[in-house]
């Protein structure tokens, strides 16, 4: 079937060319809803009579609705299906285009063979299939007996030059203060030594967001690659752009070698996504993965903006305002319209998650990349009901030089390579449509073995051909077109010598593409044996996270006798007491409540003599479980960003916390800028997904900061050139993004009354509103006395009461100012000397600022501390002389009157969650050990179950260690890509292994 | 030689200065070398102790410092740090901690000592009375001291110069990922490391002989000349390793080469404690507040691997990771031993890892470390328990002259404590 009327595209004019060119694309998309050979029937017109001179002067996507009835109106009248072309002396005609196929077994589709079928082919379409048809005097004839016909198969997610790496976004990054510099959207830097000039002519204002980026533009393939693409057996593809976040839509096109214009069957197939933070030397925003789902999300908004403008306009012309040009903007309305679907390559299992509530905040219809970890938490793939494209780039273990090399290598590498070939066939568990593909696989002749491996781990043959054919077919919108072999689609097979591609040692034989054959060349006998896995590999030895994780005893009725209780409340310390929890929270506490109750079988009875019970402990400021870096440090305002977008439930650190009897943490964003990101807080449940996490009581804050970090002084010299770099900068630019912000609440509230425009939705002032309306919570990085009086006036000025102050190292010598303004006191216990700006820091100040009135607490900011609050809490005692049962209350009743969940917990009394912890001491005591954690009447932590979890743990990894060493002495030992991938895969664990968050020691971070 | 009797005379000096004769009466009074008083009675001669029982009675008039409830203990001892190198991390200007160079034995720790530094007394309040001031940098940073954290001038602190020799174990980690070579060339360069530091050896070894051998033709030369104690054998190797890989290594490249050696950070050790029980190798443990390195290993693996040690019978010391974060943070030794008693080490060695053991390892063992007759009246008095984080340090004394407690933080806190308070 041929769109395009003249192969030689230099034949007529050239306006001419290009507008048939435009109407044959979006034919396409109409075909599917056109019978074939009803069209064969129609006669030929050109369809310019029917173009309106609009066509000319946009952009074919400005109107997309006007452009569709063109488009059909082209359709009722002419013919797509064209002669073939008679070409002048010294061509080569066009080879006779009817055959004939017989002998060979057909697999028409996914689960049916048919055995004594023919086909036959006229003009790239298959004009008829079954038994007993004789052949037509004037086809060709192709004995195929010994061989095995599929539908062609397509790769719906190619990249032509192999270039393109999937998206990566399993690692936790720690503040790195000298990796980022500034420059981007909005805040250029000072004038003269901007870093971010964008896209140069009209576009989206951040150059990683190309919407309006064609696969099909500029589609000039090497002839190598489409060879080499079908010597694997792949006849039809869709290729896709491969840079930034939006990056742009993709063209499905046929792999025969003709004029590109007859071999992209459709383009502007899918709107491609990445969650991809930059890579290497560009700094510009975003840099982590908050700030890239904060920029889409933003992108989105602004083109929902762009078309409610031009709409606004359209019905109420205002003189001297006009829509503006966008066409980044543009190229997202059929997205936002659901004319087309979005393609989201989210680099992760907890992504998936992320990816597909970012596309239901906009109603976009998507389909997802696999990242190969949705092995982690199967469900939430599950929940997407996306399809999935499914790269089978599966790693292969390294060949370590010494068998102590492989202490390096950790439990979760392992099981991420064992866990990878059954991930497609655990996505079809989950009752998700896959569709296979070539990316990411360094060497794409690997791609049958790693599809035999997928087999092997239970991916049964007809879903797998499925997702090489039927399904990629249809996504893309050409399931009537491709997919099968059936009467009237396009005459694309993949020819295998024998009976089976799904077996080893399967050969192409050829492929048909568009009714043309492509042989392949005859194979030599390969030098090595392709490599028979080894049999260890082919039974899983991984373990699902989710063994290790989840509540280890829970009841509705828990009641813990005689133990010395702190309760952090008004009760102060109660000896010999007991405690009745129902429904996860605390009913009663008294003295011989535990006689009079009635137990049920499921009663939990905790012994609680010579225990301590306190509170679970708050950490009023943790970074440990944040996916993807903890700072978007490129803008001095990140307003836009949010943790509650990267919590990362994967982290080791929750259950090391909860071990030292932490249950509620305040994630928040690094101090990279005076405006930071917006925060989290979650309790420890460990086992739960990154939004079950949430304290979904807990209201909305978010980070800010002052002094050193955000001035960029211990950055290098070279990070001069940023607003602010004094503390006098720091001011001003505060000063300035508020009364923005309130410039923004203004227009929103014009234009609510009727007047103006709608304004353009921006989420860094949303949030500053926020603020302002006083549901959002600052929580404030801050150092010396001066820096800290005034912001806290500066906020006075603007009616706020400021959350937090965080660190608030000088904080003791304006107590009483703090006391009065009313905000928290969050600090270390005893930090200090690492900065300029922490010389006058003493281990009293927290005592100090409470013998004032403030609310004090001490926090961690480091995965360690975050393990041993109650030690540090100890410290309030030995400097400033404080009670016991006020230190306590420092990680206590205190953060969580900071961070307002204190109607929740905090403390132990009737009505309040059960989240409590068991020592065998006082939690004072350096020597107490925290027995128990318990979150909502649920306990998560054990120290006895501990040691058989970690011994659960090592027998795991020995397993999967001896299986890799085995697939690795197997191998041929290259340290190739997949070798490669085998140490990136790991959550988490990658460059996490330090100690605190603020200090710049080295040594500190091992 | 001219140093060696400008060192002695310094210790002469101080003694000097000390109050003649005291008894001091305490609570209890831990000897840590043997059994504990209770109460107890030092009794202090120029500087040093000449009784210690429950009580002692004296012919002399002896200045009596009643204690009463407090307790007694030896100085504590903070081994491998950057004390006095370093006064604030982020400013450059205040570092002193590291060389560049990758074989600089005649780099010398103790002469840049600052006394002034305000993380000095911060640390004394925690009850430091003496540390062990180690270079950084290369693969041999030079040679370490021990100073009293007490003297007008560095003479005065000087205790204990060219202590040991300082290697860093060469990396020993594979670095894998898209951009770094495969693991065979990384093999090979981590072997060509080991050579390069083992020929440094060959090539002292051959020095030392012909200096032996009083060729005349040798020219002398100084990073030669200070490698000459170590091979000799009357100085220790203090070898910086982590990793398992990097300890493997080090105790079988000390055994093969006949040299003592002490392995320092150590965060692997108790993977291979037997081992290092074996060949006698003692250990400078900083690893106790690091995160467990394998999601399998417990989540307390390095919580309690001082007590796995231990029982191992390695000869333990704890210190904190050295640089310049430790060294403001130094007054916290007493937690991190607290938090190794809390995990399983008896409460008796988790004292000894913070003043016996590493006074042993420094070689000042005859003067510090223990309260036994014949060493240093250098204590501290303490309100409580010393390993417990609520307890604070009343008083000290450094060979026998009592050292203020007071510093940047008490200064700063006396005098916002009484900041009238601000009307609104």
């Amino acid at each position: 079937m041929k769109l395009d009327p003249f192969p030689d595209p230099k034949t007529p004019s050239l306006i001419f060319f290009a507008l048939i060119n435009r109407v044959a694309e979006v034919q396409i998309d109409i075909l599917r809803s056109v019978r074939l050979q009803d069209r064969e029937n129609c006669c030929l017109h050109f369809p310019v009579v029917l173009v309106s001179p609009d066509i000319f002067m946009f952009s074919h996507r400005f109107d997309f609705r006007m452009f569709g009835l063109v488009a059909i109106c082209v359709i009722a009248i002419s013919s797509p299906l064209l002669a073939v072309p008679f070409l002048p002396p010294g061509h080569k005609p066009v080879p006779h285009g009817k055959h004939y196929l017989t002998g060979a077994t057909i697999i028409p589709k996914p689960g049916v063979t048919n055995l004594n079928f023919v086909i036959i082919v006229n003009n790239g379409v298959i004009e008829s299939i079954g038994p007993n048809i004789k052949p037509p005097a004037d086809a060709r004839i192709w004995d195929m007996t010994g061989t095995t016909l599929y539908p062609g198969f397509i790769d719906i997610y190619l990249t032509l030059s192999q270039s393109a790496s999937p998206v990566v976004t399993t690692m936790t990054i720690p503040i790195q203060a000298t990796s980022r510099v500034e420059r981007g959207v909005r805040f250029f830097g000072v004038p003269g030594q901007e870093t971010d000039s964008g896209i140069a002519g009209p576009s989206y204002e951040n150059d990683r967001i190309t919407p309006e980026k064609r696969a099909s533009d500029g589609f000039a393939p090497d002839p190598k690659s489409l060879e080499s693409l079908r010597e694997l057996g792949f006849t039809a593809a869709n290729i896709i752009p491969t840079k930034g976040i939006l990056r742009g839509s993709s063209a499905f096109i046929l792999l025969n070698e003709s004029n590109p214009n007859d071999s992209i069957l459709r383009a502007d197939v899918f709107q491609h996504f990445a969650f991809e933070p930059e890579r290497g030397g560009d700094d510009s925003y975003p840099g982590s993965l908050m700030g890239v789902i904060a920029a889409t999300r933003q992108a989105l908004l602004d083109a929902q903006h762009h078309r409610d403008i031009a709409a606004h306009l359209k019905t109420k012309p205002q003189a001297g305002i006009r829509a503006p040009t966008n066409p980044a903007l543009d190229s997202l309305q059929p997205l936002l319209a659901g004319n087309m679907t979005a393609v989201i390559e989210p680099g992760s299992a907890l992504m998936v998650d992320r990816a597909w509530r970012l596309a239901n905040e906009f109603n976009l219809k998507s389909i997802i990349v696999s990242s190969g970890q949705e092995w982690r938490r199967p469900e939430l793939a599950a929940a997407t009901k996306s399809p999935f494209i499914v790269p089978l780039n599966f790693s292969e273990p390294p060949k370590l030089p010494d068998a102590d090399d492989w202490n390096q290598v950790t439990l979760d590498q392992l099981r991420a390579w064992d866990w990878a070939p059954e991930n497609p066939a655990l996505l079809r568990r989950q009752g998700l449509q896959i569709a296979l593909t070539m990316h990411g696989l360094a060497d794409r002749k690997q791609f049958h073995n790693k599809l035999l491996a997928a087999i092997g781990r239970d991916l049964n043959e007809k879903d797998a051909l499925a997702a090489l054919t039927t399904t990629p077919a249809e996504l893309c919108g050409l399931g009537q077109m491709l997919g099968t072999i059936e009467k009237d689609k396009i005459a694309n097979f993949t020819v295998v010598t024998g009976t089976n591609y799904f077996i080893p040692d399967a050969k192409i034989h050829s492929v048909w593409i568009n009714g043309q054959s492509f042989a392949n060349p005859p194979q030599k006998p390969a030098a090595k044996k392709p490599i028979d896995p080894p049999k260890a590999t082919k039974v899983r030895a991984a373990k699902s996270p989710a063994d290790f994780r989840g509540p280890i005893a829970a009841s509705k009725s828990i009641v813990i006798s005689n133990a010395f209780v702190w309760t952090s409340g008004p009760k102060g310390f109660l000896e010999n007491t007991d405690i009745l929890i129902e429904g996860g929270k605390f009913k009663a506490i008294g003295k011989k409540l535990a006689a009079a109750i009635n137990y049920t079988k499921d009663t939990i009875i905790i012994n609680g003599t010579g225990r301590h019970i306190t509170p679970g402990l708050i950490d009023a400021h943790n970074h440990s479980m944040i996916l993807g870096g903890v700072n978007e440090s490129t803008l001095p305002s990140t307003a836009m960003v949010r943790i509650s977008d990267v919590v990362n439930s994967e982290s080791e650190n929750i259950y090391l916390q909860l071990a030292g009897g932490l249950t509620t943490a305040n994630l928040l964003h690094g101090s990279a800028n005076p405006i930071g990101g917006q925060n989290a807080v979650i309790k420890l449940r460990h086992g739960d997904a990154p939004q079950d996490l949430i304290f979904k009581s807990a209201p909305l804050g978010i980070k800010f900061a002052l002094g050193e970090n955000v001035k960029q002084s211990n950055w290098g010299d070279k990070k001069t050139t940023r607003f602010p770099q004094s503390r006098m900068g720091v001011r001003t630019f505060i000063n300035n993004r508020f009364l923005a912000a309130q410039d923004y609440q203004r227009r929103w509230l014009d234009f609510k009354n009727g007047k103006g425009t709608p304004p353009r939705r921006d989420l860094e002032l949303e949030a500053i509103v926020e603020i302002l309306e006083g549901h959002r919570k600052i929580h404030c990085h801050s150092y010396r006395q001066d820096e800290i009086l005034v912001f806290l006036r500066l906020m006075e000025d603007f009616k706020v009461q400021v959350g937090t102050l965080q660190h608030v190292l000088e904080g003791y010598k304006i107590a009483d100012e703090i006391a009065r303004h009313g905000a928290g006191a969050s600090c270390f216990s005893d930090w200090w000397a690492y900065k300029y700006e922490v010389i006058d820091a003493i281990p009293y100040a927290g005592a100090l600022m409470h013998n004032r009135g403030a609310t004090v607490s001490f926090n961690s900011d480091s995965s360690d501390l975050a393990r041993r609050l109650n030690l540090e809490a100890a410290k309030a005692v030995k400097y400033g002389g404080l009670s016991e049962q006020d230190a306590l209350a420092f990680v206590t009743i205190n953060p969580a009157r900071q961070l307002r969940i204190d109607q929740s917990v905090g403390s132990i009394e009737p009505g309040k969650d059960a989240d409590f912890v068991i020592w065998s001491k006082s939690p004072l005591d350096s020597g107490t050990l925290c027995l128990e954690t318990w979150i909502d009447g649920k306990k998560f932590f054990d120290r006895d179950h501990s040691k058989k979890r970690s011994t659960d743990l090592q027998s795991e990894r020995d397993a999967l260690l001896a299986s890799a060493k085995m697939t690795a002495d197997a191998g041929n030992g290259d340290f190739n890509a997949a070798v490669v991938a085998f140490f990136r895969h790991a959550i988490e664990h990658e460059q996490d292994q330090h100690g605190c968050f603020e200090c710049g020691d080295e040594r500190h971070k091992r | 030689m001219r140093t060696l009797i400008f060192c002695f005379t310094a210790i002469l000096c101080s003694s000097a200065e000390s109050a003649d004769r005291f008894l001091i009466r305490a609570a209890t009074i831990h000897t840590v070398s043997g059994t504990s008083f209770t109460p107890g009675e030092v009794l202090i001669s120029n500087g040093r102790i000449v009784a210690v029982g429950q009580a002692i009675t004296t012919a002399d008039s002896a200045l009596l410092i009643d204690l009463k409830s407090l307790q007694l203990y030896p100085g504590l001892i903070a081994a491998n740090t950057s004390l006095g190198l370093t006064e604030i991390s982020g400013v450059r200007a205040t570092q002193d901690t590291t060389e560049v160079g990758n074989f600089s034995p005649d780099v010398h720790s103790w002469i840049a000592v600052n006394p002034d530094s305000e993380l000095i007394p911060v640390a004394r309040a925690g009850g430091i009375t003496h540390v062990q001031v180690t270079p950084q940098g290369g693969t041999i940073s030079g040679q370490s001291g021990v100073i009293a954290l007490t003297g007008w001038s560095i003479e005065d602190m000087i205790v204990r110069k060219g202590v040991a020799l300082h290697i860093n174990w060469p990396e020993m980690g594979l670095q894998l990922g898209a951009k770094t070579k495969s693991p065979e060339e990384q093999v090979k360069d981590r072997e060509k490391k080991l050579r390069e530091l083992d020929e440094f050896f060959n090539e002292a070894d051959a020095y030392a002989k012909a200096i032996n051998s009083g060729a005349t033709s040798l020219s002398k030369h100084p990073v030669w000349d200070s490698m000459l104690p170590v091979i000799t054998r009357k100085q220790t190797i203090v070898v910086q390793a982590d990793d398992l890989r990097q300890i493997k290594a080090a105790v079988a490249w000390a055994k093969r080469r006949n040299y003592s050696i002490i392995i320092a950070g150590a965060k692997d050790a108790w993977r291979v404690a037997d081992l290092l029980a074996k060949e006698k190798i003692p250990v400078i443990y900083d690893g106790t507040y690091l995160l467990p390195s394998l999601e399998n290993d417990s989540y307390d693996a390095q919580f309690k691997a001082p007590a796995t040690l231990h029982r191992a019978n390695v000869p333990l010391t704890l210190s904190f990771p050295i640089g310049s974060w430790s060294a403001a943070n130094l007054r916290n030794l007493p937690h991190l031993a607290a938090q190794a008693t809390a995990h399983g080490l008896p409460q008796n060695e988790s004292l000894r890892s913070i003043t016996l053991n590493p006074a042993k390892l420094m070689g000042v063992d005859d003067r510090l470390g223990s309260i036994e007759i014949g060493k240093e009246a250098t204590f501290i008095a303490v309100d409580g328990d010393l390993l417990d984080i609520r307890t604070n340090v009343k008083r000290m004394w450094i060979a026998g002259n009592e050292t203020s407690l007071e510093s940047r933080h008490t200064r700063l806190y006396d005098r916002y404590k009484n900041r009238p308070i601000k009307k609104p």
